[in-house]
């Protein structure tokens, strides 16, 4: 075989093999785009009920909807006392056509039928892609079934001032010793409290945000404390202990004046992210949902306005080789599969489950999107590539509600040195919640 | 008017119409769409009254329940929660209505209600202590008035709601208590809306929210993102925090309506008025700005049929335009054609009876110079009267035809008015005294010497009035007076007066308007002897025009005429004339025959002119200067002789067959092989059509000289231009100025010829000058010749090689004659 021929058959073969996979990416591509599956003229209502009081992230969804499907309308509807309300709405006269659950919900019996009135969204011949969520995300319960789309993630973790990083010339701190030493620095700097945060027992609180995703990794790690701790067995307090016992260092360490957080921060949310618009603030613990919060109250800030910073999200670190990122799901929609609209309504969450328009609700909700693709959301940015081992995911653990209040309330009294270690540790399963 | 132009008129009235039309078809849809807004408005009005109604109603039957419980324990029969809601039960008609009845002295906020649960119908208790609606309403308090909550969630059926709301008495059948309760009358959000149904029919995409204080709605537009009307406004319409609030505040205490943008950005209307009746809600209507602009009355096919019309209007004008721009172009050629043919009849004219009048006026001054014989000299006096004459005539034709072309123009230089008198008075002086008559001068010694303007039009203006004064008076005399004052509007003119009196024919009045129309001559018959074209004065009128002024005439028939214009001119000095009277009589005592100015008798000259006569007139008329002069008869052979001898001073004729003047310099000019590189080649011409002199200047010539040759004028030139070494001025050997000999002799050095020519001539009676353009000339005259004094410009550089103690500078350009002659002689007193 001449030389020349060999050559010409290389080029063919290589070209074949280019415009191959130009190809395979081109059709890939275009399974991604959303294509109506009925009539454009289709007429319909649907109806949307969830926890929001505001939810325009959704509403801009529906608008995009609207240009597949313009003979419609989709209203989505606040419900007073959801926990109470979302049942009677179901079994009322005008049904909800989609609906807000929340993981806690499932095993709890009084919203069982939420769960049992849900259309499975895996079924193949609803066409929804819900591969393209993350797994650690993804809401399998044990049968395989998917009874709710995550619409948002979130997670723990503070929001950090970089204007006051720059000016000081600091690293954001990765590790707890990182932590101490950028503490340290920052209050020679004349910052009192670098980290601040609500004194509360909730999830945005303070002992929360900062030891909570180190507790998850415990129980990640030995799932067979799991049990125990969701039957609040006494001795399983001892799976808290390396967790608090951090959070007491890092509160006797001066990284946080307690006193001074009760005293400027009011509640757990709004006051959260006035007083970190404040300015003066290097660090503020906080969770997601705290997060999503900042962009509407950007304006509504007059520290903020007359002098705006820079501020990203960043797991708290409080582990000696990093933080941890727990990567949760912070909202679900269920599909009524009583719907009288069920098929406009099944076209509806197909066409939201995308990586793009979760992507885009994420975005304009300022949450961690649960597809695989981190929103562009810059204040994020630092959550992308996350080291896996660090990660507890939704489904790494099954920690019930309960549980999570022993803990909650375990931090809370630590933090405020209303318990030493050792006490809240004994104490499981019986320290005083809300 | 330039076709452009008119095109553009054209388009700008099209455009002005168009305007016109749009911008009353806008008006209209203007008040079309402010009558759609107020139409809006009204319907938002209605819709409020609707609402208001409804609320009221509702309100009055939760307060007929209220009455009835609180009337059984004012009655001193309070009735227990339960038979209260029994009693509601009973009373309320709609199935969809339900009536809660809660505890409010003890916050619990818990009780019963007429629907029972939907998950559990057996039960009938209700929960409200989870359900923030409470928060602004005086809840103990209520009286009377609208008391209506947010919308919330029933908590037993989960339908969306709204609340109507009074305090009742009531018996705890538990503890025989009386407890304070709230009657609550609770109706589906969707019946409210079931009310707003008939507004499709007026306006598809009308949206009805209703708000309360802070903006959060009780019905919520669909198109109206966000929970709160406020925040919805705020996002999609950035603005200061001021003028936001100043909206806010409007739409809590006004009703109107305002433009805002959606969302996706696009104009919407919202209407707006507060609930009668009820303390903080308010109305909110919403439509997209499109459908209620929709019904604009813009007519845009009467728009588009004027459009059309108008540009088919336009395009036929123009087309009707460019046709007889056609016509007009073909005329207008025809008439350049007949110009230029015209301006070459002129030309030709010119230059053809100049040629031979050429040989005429030089032959009748060889014998005017020669003869000694009286009366062959009177003959050759009158040919010479006649050839001027002539000549006159012909610039009169050329003056004309530069006038009718309007080519004609008036350039302004500084002049010495002595000497512009001086060529006036010499001109006239002799005619006058040629046919007897008293020729009387009258300058007024004030008039400032160095005036600006043209000199040679104003020259020409009063020479032609003195020429005529002269020819139609046969006895008496001629009167010219000169008066000048300052100008009272401009200190830096002066007003002359010039007046011309003659004792002449007088011109009758019916023909005094003949007197300024070209070639129209008063009593034909009367003056056929009398010469002329009848440009004259047509001429001098068009020149005084061009300067401002106008000639005026009073004359009596028979008697004489007086002929005067005031002219304004710019004063350069104001150093008076002083008596001229003097000086012109000196002048007239000098006046002699004409003798030679110079002998130079090693100057080489050429002159190359096609006419054998004229070369013989040249040769003749500088033989008394003894230079050495070469003739050609064409092109050729005197660019042969340019190649071979070397000569001072070339003059070369224009027309000429075969190789004209111009392309004869041009060789020459391309010539590097001959020893004339340098030499001045002057150009002579019979042709004296306008525009000339800078035609030959830029052919190449040095300057030119038109025939017929004036002699005078050839030997100032030859002076010019000849090395002064050559030159041995004639006062040397004439027997008069053996006397000049001992008088001082100035040499005068000055690049600028003008000025050095007006030195002379200021100087020449006294003393005896000599004029070199440089100092290389300067010093090659020294060289062989002495000089008293060195007269030196300014702007000449070096003086070193002068005798410092001979020599003056100054600026001659701005001196006047007598400061320079005061000087010169202050110079040799001393």
């Amino acid at each position: 075989m001449s030389k020349r021929f060999k050559i010409v058959v290389s080029v063919v073969i290589t070209a074949m093999m280019v415009l191959g996979t130009v190809g395979c990416g081109q059709s890939r591509k275009s399974a991604k785009e959303f294509s109506p599956k009925y009539s454009k003229d289709t007429e319909y209502k649907l109806s949307v009920v969830g926890t929001y009081s505001n939810f325009e992230s959704l509403e801009s969804a529906f608008e995009r909807f609207y240009a597949h499907y313009p003979k419609g309308e989709i209203e989505y509807t606040y419900l007073d006392d959801y926990r109470n309300t979302i049942g009677q709405a179901l079994a009322g006269q005008e049904p909800p056509d989609i609906y807000v659950v929340q993981p806690w919900m499932y095993g709890d019996e009084q919203y069982a039928p939420l769960f049992e009135g849900a259309e499975v969204l895996s079924d193949p011949k609803l066409e929804i892609d819900l591969d393209c969520i993350r797994s650690g995300v993804r809401w399998e319960p044990d049968n395989g079934e998917v009874l709710a789309l995550p619409v948002f993630a979130t997670s723990y973790g503070m929001l950090v001032n970089r204007d006051i990083f720059d000016k000081e010339k600091l690293e954001v701190p990765k590790t707890f010793e990182e932590l101490k030493e950028t503490c340290e620095k920052l209050k020679a700097a004349g910052y009192d409290s670098p980290v601040m945060g609500a004194n509360t027992t909730t999830t945005p609180g303070i002992g929360y945000a900062f030891a909570y995703p180190m507790f998850a990794k415990t129980v990640k790690d030995d799932k067979t404390k799991e049990a125990d701790l969701n039957n609040l067995v006494p001795s399983a307090g001892e799976a808290m202990r390396d967790s608090l016992s951090r959070l007491k260092e890092f509160v006797d360490c001066g990284c946080i004046d307690v006193k001074k957080c009760t005293a400027e921060i009011e509640d757990d949310y709004n006051a959260v992210i006035m007083r970190f618009f404040e300015g003066d603030v290097p660090m503020m613990l906080c969770s997601g949902d705290v997060v999503s919060g900042t962009k509407k109250r950007e304006s509504k800030s007059e520290a903020f306005s007359a002098n705006p910073f820079k501020y990203d999200f960043y797991v708290a670190p409080s582990g000696d080789e990093g933080g941890y990122y727990m990567d949760s799901v912070s909202l679900l929609f269920s599909v009524n599969k009583n719907s009288e609209s069920l098929d406009m309504t099944n076209e509806f969450i197909r066409f939201l489950t995308s990586e793009k328009e979760l992507g885009l609700m994420a975005e304009e909700k300022r949450l961690i999107t649960p597809a695989k693709d981190y929103s562009l959301d810059e204040v994020y940015a630092s959550l992308s590539g996350f080291p896996e081992d660090r990660v507890i995911s939704f489904s790494d653990t099954e920690i019930l509600d309960t549980a999570v209040k022993q803990f909650r309330a375990a931090a809370y009294s630590v933090v405020n040195g209303e318990m030493t270690v050792d006490e809240a540790v004994a104490g499981y399963g019986t320290i005083p919640v809300d | 008017m330039k076709k452009r132009y008119i095109i553009i008129i054209n388009i700008l009235i099209v455009g002005l119409i168009l305007f016109i039309i749009v911008k009353y078809a806008n008006d209209r849809a203007g008040e079309s769409n402010r009558a759609s807004i107020a139409s809006f408005e009204k319907m938002t009005t209605t819709t409020e009254q609707i609402i208001a109604n409804y609320l009221e109603d509702e309100q009055h039957l939760c307060d007929i329940w209220s009455n009835y419980i609180n009337r059984s324990a004012e009655a001193g029969t309070p009735m227990t929660v339960d038979e209260a809601i029994s009693y509601i039960r009973k009373a309320k008609i709609s199935p969809e209505i339900s009536g809660h009845l809660i505890y409010i002295d003890d916050g619990s906020m818990k009780g019963i209600s007429t629907s029972a649960s939907n998950t559990d119908p057996s039960d009938y208790s209700v929960n409200y202590s989870h359900i923030q609606i409470f928060e602004n309403l005086e809840i103990s308090n209520v009286n009377g008035v609208v008391n209506l909550t947010r919308a919330y969630t029933n908590p037993l059926n989960g339908v969306q709601s709204i609340a109507f709301l009074n305090n009742v008495k009531v018996l705890d059948s538990e503890t025989g208590a009386m407890r304070d309760g709230l009657i609550i009358r609770v109706v589906p959000v969707s019946r409210l809306e079931q009310k707003l149904v008939f507004l499709k029919g007026e306006y598809e995409n009308v949206e009805i929210s209703l708000i309360d204080w802070d903006g959060d709605y009780m019905i919520h537009g669909k198109s109206l993102k966000n929970s709160n009307f406020f925040e919805y406004f705020k996002s999609y319409n950035p603005m200061s925090t001021q003028e936001f609030n100043k909206v806010v505040d409007t739409i809590r205490t006004d009703i109107g309506s305002m433009h805002i943008r959606n969302s996706k950005k696009e104009d919407c209307v919202i209407a707006y008025t507060p609930l009668s009746g009820l303390e903080s809600w308010f109305l909110v209507a919403y439509i997209p700005a499109s459908e209620l602009t929709m019904s604009r009355s813009i007519d845009w096919f009467l728009l588009g049929i004027v459009s059309v019309g108008l540009m088919i209007l336009l395009h036929f004008n123009l087309f009707i335009l460019l046709k007889f721009n056609r016509e007009l172009a073909v005329a207008a050629e025809a008439a350049k054609q007949a110009n230029e043919a015209k301006s070459h009849f002129l030309s030709t004219m010119s230059h053809d009876i100049r040629t031979p009048m050429n040989a005429i006026i030089g032959m009748n001054e060889m014998i005017l110079r020669d003869s000694r014989d009286e009366e062959i000299l009177m003959y050759s006096e009158s040919i010479r009267t006649a050839g001027n004459t002539l000549l006159g005539i012909i610039n009169d034709i050329l003056d004309f035809s530069k006038i009718e072309a309007g080519k004609m123009e008036i350039i302004g230089v500084d002049y010495n008015f002595v000497s512009l008198l001086n060529d006036l008075v010499n001109m006239v002086q002799r005619r006058a005294e040629e046919k007897g008559l008293n020729f009387e001068l009258e300058v007024d010694r004030n008039i400032p010497r160095i005036l600006h303007g043209d000199e040679i039009r104003i020259k020409q203006v009063i020479t032609n009035i003195l020429s005529n004064a002269v020819k139609y008076t046969k006895e008496g005399s001629v009167i010219f007076s000169i008066t000048g004052s300052r100008c009272e509007d401009n200190d830096d003119y002066v007003v002359l007066h010039v007046s011309v009196k003659d004792t002449g024919i007088g011109i009758k009045e019916e023909d005094l308007d003949k007197l300024f129309v070209a070639f129209e001559r008063i009593e034909e018959k009367r003056n056929r002897n009398i010469e002329g074209t009848g440009l004259g004065m047509v001429i001098a009128q068009s020149f005084l025009n061009l300067m401002g002024s106008k000639i005026q005439v009073e004359s009596e028939y028979g008697k004489g005429s007086v002929f005067s214009f005031d002219l304004k001119q710019k004063v350069v000095k104001w150093e008076p004339l002083g008596e001229f009277d003097i000086a012109f009589k000196r002048f007239l005592s000098e006046r002699k025959r004409y003798k030679v100015q110079f002998v130079a008798p090693k100057a080489r000259i050429l002159v190359v002119d096609d006419t054998e006569v004229n070369l013989k007139v040249f040769v003749s008329l500088l033989g008394k200067t003894e230079m050495q002069i070469e003739t050609a008869d064409s092109g050729d052979a005197g660019i042969a002789l340019f190649k071979r001898n070397f000569y001072n001073v070339i003059f070369l004729d224009h027309m000429m067959p075969d190789k004209d003047g111009i392309e004869t310099i041009k060789e020459m000019k391309e010539c590097k092989d001959t020893p004339n590189q340098k030499t001045p080649i002057i150009c002579l011409t019979a042709n004296a059509v306008s525009g000339m002199r800078e035609m030959y200047i830029n052919a190449g010539f040095d300057d030119y000289l038109t025939k017929p040759i004036d002699t005078g004028r050839l030997e100032s030139m030859l002076l010019m231009y000849l090395p002064p070494d050559l030159v041995v001025r004639t006062e040397d050997v004439t027997e008069e100025e053996k006397k000049i000999e001992i008088m001082h002799s100035i040499l005068v050095v000055d690049d600028d010829i003008n000025i050095l020519r007006q030195v002379k001539e200021w100087l020449s009676d006294r003393y005896k000058v000599v004029v070199v353009k440089s100092e290389e000339q300067a010093l090659a005259y020294l060289e062989k010749h002495e000089a008293d004094l060195i007269l030196m410009d300014d702007d000449m550089p070096g003086q070193s090689r002068f005798d410092t103690a001979k020599l003056i500078r100054g600026h001659f350009k701005e001196i006047s004659r007598d400061e320079l002659v005061l000087q010169v002689n202050k110079f040799f007193h001393d």
